[in-house]
């Protein structure tokens, strides 16, 4: 049976796994649903009750239905690169696609309704309080007044975005930034914004789930960072990412986390205080793990890798269905 | 008046226009100009930065 990799072709971290699972012997088609009516193509055919469906893509053909697991990592618009590309070919295109790939019984390195709920900031602070991770005083508004009586309760703030996303025209990064206790807070109500309580850290950590298996990466604050520099994807340091434990009860409220959240894959990032406590701040549903395996040799790669090439039934956590009962 | 959180923003760095990668539809994998496959070449993949978590911002979610 077969590993299907959806994913952009610039997408080196992707190859990590594909090479690991090319070395096991396990058949794999990568392909970008951006190609869909391009260099790829699907068919699905529902006769007499039976279902039979195929993908092609760069030569390959393969049954949908021989599809063991499906690893939705960062694929591309569908027929976004088709000779005429529309909103509406796009929406057509996704439809048919990952319509049939939902019919396959395949599992999923993550269900992508579990993925897209998964990206909701304010969902993951209150999933992740009721797993027993401390989250950090947070509040999301478009109140000034709001923002104010906040920063009164909490004058060491940071501001980050809720979305994650960093403006495009023209681009823009936009980092967790320390907020000057006389911040000007009116521009709040021309959107949502994001304010929490900043952690002094001694470190970040990095925790990459794959199934039950926790790999867990930190990096010590350097004391030549500027300490209004919180956002460790832009200070500058020297401070190389090192293998490190997880504690017992954070391993047991991540694994609950990602149950509750049907998430097969998450990668979560924790500040971690003076004395030791790992403050939750996110969790990336197909969030970036070669950078932690190039500094720390964590076998992430290879850990996805055997995750994806296990046959279907074996892993009850494996169809990444979305535990709805549990959090909504 | 621009949102709260952009007063904190800063230009972009894109990375490098070109890697010294591309990608192989038959190996289905990134490989170099003398064939090694650029996922192996660790000190390489630190070197471009792209796989860290501001990689492939302009395109997914920053994670």
């Amino acid at each position: 049976m077969t590993v299907l990799i959806l994913t952009n072709d610039e997408d080196v971290t992707a190859d990590m796994v594909v090479v690991h699972l090319n070395t096991s012997g396990v058949p794999v088609v990568r392909l970008d649903p951006a190609d869909l009516t391009y260099s790829v193509a699907l068919s699905g055919e529902f006769v007499h009750g039976s279902f039979r469906g195929h993908l092609s893509s760069g030569g390959r053909l393969v049954s949908i239905g021989g599809l063991r697991s499906v690893w939705l990592r960062r694929p591309g618009g569908p027929a976004t690169r088709a000779a005429e590309p529309s909103a509406w070919l796009t929406e057509e295109s996704g439809q048919a696609l990952y319509g049939l790939l939902r019919g396959s019984g395949a599992r999923w390195m993550n269900q992508p309704d579990a993925a897209h709920r998964a990206r909701y900031k304010p969902w993951q602070l209150r999933v992740a309080q009721r797993c027993g991770l401390p989250v950090p005083a947070t509040l999301i508004t478009t109140f000034p007044r709001a923002a104010r009586e906040f920063a009164e309760r909490y004058p060491d703030l940071v501001v980050k975005p809720v979305s994650g996303v960093h403006p495009q025209d023209p681009p823009l990064a936009v980092p967790t930034s320390r907020v000057p206790p006389e911040a000007d807070f009116s521009s709040v109500a021309h959107g949502p914004t994001l304010l929490q309580r900043r952690i002094a850290k001694r470190a970040d950590i990095r925790l990459t789930a794959v199934g039950d298996e926790l790999l867990a990466a930190r990096k010590a604050t350097s004391a030549e960072v500027d300490p209004d520099d919180v956002d460790v994807r832009f200070a500058e340091s020297a401070e190389p990412w090192r293998p490190t434990e997880v504690p017992p009860r954070v391993a047991e409220s991540v694994r609950s986390y990602l149950t509750a959240a049907g998430l097969a894959y998450g990668a979560l990032d924790f500040a971690e205080d003076g004395d030791g406590i790992w403050w939750f701040l996110e969790c990336n549903q197909s969030g970036q793990f070669g950078f932690v395996e190039v500094d720390t040799g964590l076998p992430i790669a290879r850990t996805i890798a055997e995750w994806l090439a296990r046959p279907r039934s074996e892993d009850p956590v494996g169809s990444g269905r979305p535990d709805t009962t549990a959090v909504s | 008046m621009q949102p709260f959180a952009l007063n904190y923003a800063r230009p972009a760095v894109e990375l490098e226009a070109t890697t010294p990668y591309v990608y192989d539809s038959g190996l289905q994998l990134n490989v170099l100009l003398d064939g090694r496959v650029a996922a192996c070449d660790h000190a390489l993949l630190r070197e471009l930065g792209t796989t860290t978590s501001t990689a492939g911002s302009k395109t997914h979610f920053d994670d």
